[in-house]
């Protein structure tokens, strides 16, 4: 119960300095990492994120091994869908679209980490993950 | 026997040669050689993926058999219908003069030759409303886009091939009575409809002479294909009934585009649709999950525009069986069938990607159309 308020707090806290409600743009990889961050109680570990987007798993849909299936290793390059449709770049030093929508993350992170993992990623994931791909 | 004519043809006083087949019959006549061959290869022979080909060849032939048309009521003495259309009296007795060795001589065609004329002429112009007429039933193209359901394609197509059969036998039948005249009068008639020229004797039958009026044969012609032209443009103009849903529910657009190309609504019928969007946390393979206010607006606008809603060829052979193992359209007979001689390869190429990337062929394949002319297929 404490827990749950003092997120609360923190996330209101956060909406108000962000201009909720969510649009495009209406956040950044900073602002991002820093609550998920915050959710999670932990460190955020570009490492570790690191690890997680490269390495295979076994958890999830069998056509979609790791993160690299569709994004690839080359993360300031276009990806692909398995149907065949380009994957915008990854790197924000590409693409500054990248991660400045919540809704859009929010979105993906659940439906990637089903697919790859076959669970959501927990708030630390997402922060380690993000704390990797910002710096790209 | 064919010798003794000829040399009993030489007898007769020849004189140097004349000018018969005027440079638009024999323009019209090889023209109409090479378009119906590349129409009978392409129609008989090749596979979907020439359609486009073989509709310009045939539409091609239709438009000389019209302009030979106009010419046989504006052209010169032997280019002229009265000048080689004989009744049935006349036919019989022709013919009759044939076997019993006694005709006499035509410069132009003679009553056989002209009924034959007459009818390869009338072949392709039946050939050519029925090959309309099915594209018109079955790809909305042309004229009968507009007054004829895709449920009539089926019996059309049977139609128009017996239509190109009976063209084949035409032509076989017409081959063979040149080299038969050209045996019998001793001149070979293929090189007469090149040059143009044939030796004219005193006995000969020769049609009056009139002068061409091609000033009026052209002006009608002009005006028959500006008919013609819009006719078959029309549907590029005009709604044409059973069209696919051109505008897209832009939600539907923007999540559905996400992973793949758009697949217009009418690619699938209803229930296929709304069995994809319950199951959209494991959508062929990946997590595609969306919250349930949004997925039931997706949900309603794809079930109105579904394959009920639509008369295109698209919209009625894409059909789904789960439990049959059709679970993509890229597994449906149809779409097997029609993509039977395109290899793995090309559809793993790094322009393609997938077999679901139809668009990466189909340049219409968003819009639900799949118009033949718009297929591009590459070696």
């Amino acid at each position: 119960m404490h827990e749950n308020l003092r997120r609360l707090t923190l996330i209101g806290a956060l909406a108000v300095l962000t201009g909720w409600p969510a649009a495009a743009g209406d956040t950044s990889a900073r602002q991002l990492i820093a609550q998920f961050a915050a959710e999670a109680g932990t460190q955020p570990s570009a490492a570790r994120g690191k690890a997680l987007f490269m390495g295979t798993h076994t958890g999830g849909k069998p056509e979609t091994p790791s993160c690299t299936t569709c994004h690839t290793r080359n993360l300031k390059a276009a990806g692909q869908t398995r149907a065949g449709k380009a994957i915008e770049p990854m790197a924000p030093s590409v693409n500054p679209a990248r991660y400045t929508d919540s809704a859009k993350v929010a979105k993906w992170f659940r439906r990637n980490c089903k697919s790859v993992l076959g669970r959501e990623c927990t708030a630390a994931e997402k922060a380690d993950i993000l704390a990797w791909l910002s710096g790209l | 026997m064919d010798k003794k004519r000829a040399e009993a043809a030489q007898g007769r006083t020849r004189r140097a040669p004349q000018p018969v087949w005027d440079g638009f019959v024999r323009l019209f006549h090889w023209g109409l050689v090479a378009s119906i061959a590349v129409a009978a290869v392409t129609g008989f022979l090749l596979g979907p993926s020439f359609i486009p080909v073989h509709v310009v060849a045939a539409s091609l032939a239709v438009a000389l058999v019209l302009a030979r048309i106009i010419w046989g009521f504006a052209g010169g003495g032997y280019a002229r219908f009265a000048g080689f259309v004989a009744g049935p009296g006349r036919l019989l007795r022709y013919a009759r003069d044939v076997l019993a060795r006694r005709e006499a001589r035509h410069v132009g065609h003679n009553p056989l030759g002209g009924a034959m004329v007459l009818a390869l002429m009338a072949a392709v112009l039946v050939a050519g409303l029925t090959g309309w007429a099915f594209l018109g039933a079955g790809a909305k193209l042309g004229p009968f886009a507009f007054v004829l359901a895709f449920a009539a394609s089926p019996v059309l197509a049977e139609l128009h091939e017996a239509v190109a059969f009976a063209i084949l036998a035409l032509v076989a039948l017409h081959v063979a009575g040149v080299v038969f005249t050209s045996r019998r009068e001793g001149e070979n008639l293929v090189r007469a409809m090149v040059t143009g020229e044939k030796e004219v004797g005193p006995q000969d039958i020769v049609p009056p002479q009139r002068e061409p009026r091609t000033g009026a044969a052209l002006g009608v012609g002009l005006a028959l294909a500006l008919v013609l032209g819009a006719a078959i443009a029309a549907p590029v103009f005009l709604p044409v009934p059973g069209a696919p849903v051109a505008e897209i529910d832009p939600t539907v657009r923007a999540e559905c585009t996400d992973c793949h190309m758009f697949y217009h609504p009418s690619l699938l019928p209803a229930g296929d649709w709304r069995r994809i969007m319950a199951t959209l946390d494991d959508h062929y393979g990946e997590d595609a999950s969306l919250d349930a206010d949004t997925a039931a607006e997706i949900t309603a606008w794809l079930t109105a525009h579904a394959a009920e809603s639509a008369d295109t060829r698209a919209s009625k052979v894409f059909r789904l069986d789960p439990a049959g193992g059709v679970t993509r359209i890229t597994e449906t007979p149809f779409w097997k069938a029609r993509h039977a001689g395109i290899g793995d390869a090309a559809f793993r190429s790094a322009e393609v990607g997938s077999r679901a990337n139809c668009a990466a062929c189909h340049a219409d394949a968003e819009s639900g159309w799949f118009n033949p002319f718009f297929a591009e297929i590459e070696g």
